[in-house]
């Protein structure tokens, strides 16, 4: 590429997509939806993992202090 | 179309953010509630003892000398363990305890920071020049446990272990001056 060509970046129209306001709003009515599911779903695993060690491995180890 | 509003959206996602720091919020207070749980009435709490020695007098008189090292039954029947940590080997290499008693253990090191953990039990702590430390557990099942240095404290590092030997309670039996020691195997 010509050193002097202008990058494409400098151009909205070449890298921002055209979008509507309905269309912004339809996908965010879903996107956060499936946000909250994975996160909460990744959360739960280490949640559940933190109480299986807990429950399972350190408090059968008998007491300390 | 009302419900795809921009308004309705930001006030969604605040919703779900909302929902999210209150299930956060509810996770930390349960796991903080199983942690105070356990430490009232399962005695689990983090070794806290702060305690003074010096390390360059500690073999010679007072409760680390050589023969008051050991395990010690005394005359209200509490069990002590005491212990040197010292470049590389643990004294006594081998330490006998009661099985599902309260046992006090207190280790001192004349040297360099060693470090140590009892398998299969909570036990684990750090024993660092000038401090005792001590640890208050209770052993529930009989057999040979390692107790390694799990603190690299020089070239012997790898070879510095000890076993501590949970013995039943008919078995264990101190002698006249209440010291336990090891059974031969």
């Amino acid at each position: 590429m010509p050193v002097d060509q202008p990058s494409a970046a400098s151009d909205n129209l070449e890298v921002a997509d055209e979008v509507t306001e309905p269309a912004l709003a339809e996908v965010m009515r879903v996107v956060p939806l499936g946000a909250a599911v994975l996160a909460g779903s990744t959360v739960a695993l280490l949640v559940l993992g933190y109480l299986a060690v807990y429950l399972l491995v350190f408090l059968p180890r008998g007491p300390v202090g | 179309m009302s419900d795809t509003h921009p308004e309705i959206h930001e006030r969604r996602i605040l919703w779900t953010e909302l929902l999210w720091a209150f299930g956060v919020g509810i996770f930390i207070a349960a796991s903080l509630s199983m942690i105070l749980f356990t430490a009232l009435t399962r005695d689990v709490n983090p070794p806290s003892n702060v305690e003074r020695i010096d390390p360059k007098t500690l073999h010679l008189s007072g409760e680390f000398a050589e023969q008051n090292l050991g395990t010690t039954v005394g005359s209200d029947g509490s069990v002590t363990v005491r212990a040197i940590a010292t470049q590389f080997m643990f004294v006594p290499h081998c330490i006998a305890v009661p099985q599902g008693r309260r046992v006090t253990l207190r280790f001192a090191s004349p040297d360099v920071i060693h470090g140590l953990l009892i398998t299969g039990t909570n036990v684990n702590t750090m024993v660092v020049p000038g401090y005792v430390a001590q640890v208050h557990t209770e052993f529930r099942r009989t057999g040979d446990l390692l107790m390694p240095c799990h603190e690299f404290c020089g070239l012997g590092h790898s070879e510095m272990w000890a076993t501590v030997q949970v013995i039943s309670q008919s078995d264990f039996k101190p002698d006249a001056d209440g010291r336990a020691v090891c059974a031969q195997r």
